[in-house]
């Protein structure tokens, strides 16, 4: 595996990744957070099965997500093309992120190793706060370690608690 | 329409013409990016509002949320480089009043979802500059902050 050159843990701040999405635009992820909490799931590609799985089931959340000010962002290897072909295949409005020349992949130490065909991401998903500070950390190599929706729920819960100064309770 | 909140700008539509500022014909509040930055010139603008005063909707209705997901969804990517900018037009705290968006060149004025509400026209303008669109959410924030300005 090739060594990470950031700490990905919890409580460490997230690399403002710049990379183009999947309309071609270039993006950072500072901007896509926009001072809201954000879910950033890395995914092996449009093939997968799991992917195709996972991300239905992001997507049904996606109305949640929305009306509680929190942002989901996908990146992958695939290009901006195939993913705007699969984000409107899974009915899904927030964004994709490309990183087909794999830029991040080594910085971020997130190489799928088994898959030597595609070179794609490792299934991961963070949550952050808006200053991409990392909250929660998941290793989606086996499907079973990637967040819920109900994962996602608690810790964007808790991520709204600490930064929305009238979030009571 | 009092006073203006932090992020947002007036613009007004008199059914022929958009200008900024408090008229001539009906003022709406904008978001404020839209008008902020280098302008377009010679820009389109499909403007999706009508210059009659009681031409409102609450933007908690179902079909002013629906629309916000359509732009996100497949509006914006539809029209890819071609975008300028789109702003919903509010008129206060809770009541839309249309949207604009506005492009580089002549697009499918006929996909637009904003249309659904109210009938869109296309106006040349260099009012308009570059606003990345938003990537979310559906929900306007600050009460008269026009989606998709805005943040906490």
């Amino acid at each position: 595996m090739i060594a990470a050159t950031v700490n990905l843990e919890p409580g460490q701040r997230f690399p403002d990744l710049d990379l183009p999405d999947h309309t071609h635009r270039p993006r950072r992820l500072s901007e896509l957070a926009g001072g809201d909490p954000l879910a950033l799931l890395f995914s092996r590609g449009w093939w997968c099965p799991k992917e195709q799985r996972h991300l239905r089931e992001v997507t049904a959340a996606q109305g949640e997500f929305e009306v509680a000010y929190a942002r989901i962002v996908v990146v992958s290897i695939d290009s901006p093309e195939v993913q705007s072909a699969f984000r409107a295949g899974l009915g899904a409005r927030f964004t994709f992120l490309s990183d087909a020349d794999r830029v991040w992949m080594d910085r971020l130490g997130l190489l799928e190793e088994t898959d030597t065909t595609h070179r794609p991401y490792r299934p991961t998903a963070f949550t952050l706060h808006p200053d991409l500070t990392i909250h929660g950390a998941y290793d989606g190599y086996w499907y079973w370690g990637r967040p819920t929706v109900e994962d996602l729920r608690r810790d964007l819960r808790a991520i709204s608690r600490a930064v929305r100064k009238d979030f009571r309770g | 329409m009092g006073n203006l909140p932090h992020g947002a700008a007036h613009l007004s539509y008199d059914g022929h013409a958009l200008h900024t500022g408090r008229g001539p014909g009906r003022c709406f509040m904008v978001d404020g990016r839209c008008l902020a930055g280098e302008p377009v010139e010679e820009a389109y603008a499909h403007v999706c509002a009508l210059p009659d005063a009681d031409a409102s909707l609450e933007f908690d209705q179902p079909e002013i949320q629906q629309v916000r997901r359509d732009a996100l969804a497949w509006w914006i990517p539809l029209l890819g480089d071609a975008l300028v900018c789109l702003t919903t037009l509010a008129l206060d705290a809770s009541r839309y009043g249309g949207a604009i968006t506005v492009t580089r060149e002549p697009v499918a004025w006929s996909e637009d979802p904003f249309a659904r509400i109210f009938p869109g026209c296309v106006l040349r303008t260099g009012l308009f500059s570059t606003v990345l669109p938003p990537p979310g959410p559906v929900l306007e924030r600050y009460a008269g902050v026009a989606w998709p300005g805005g943040a906490f």
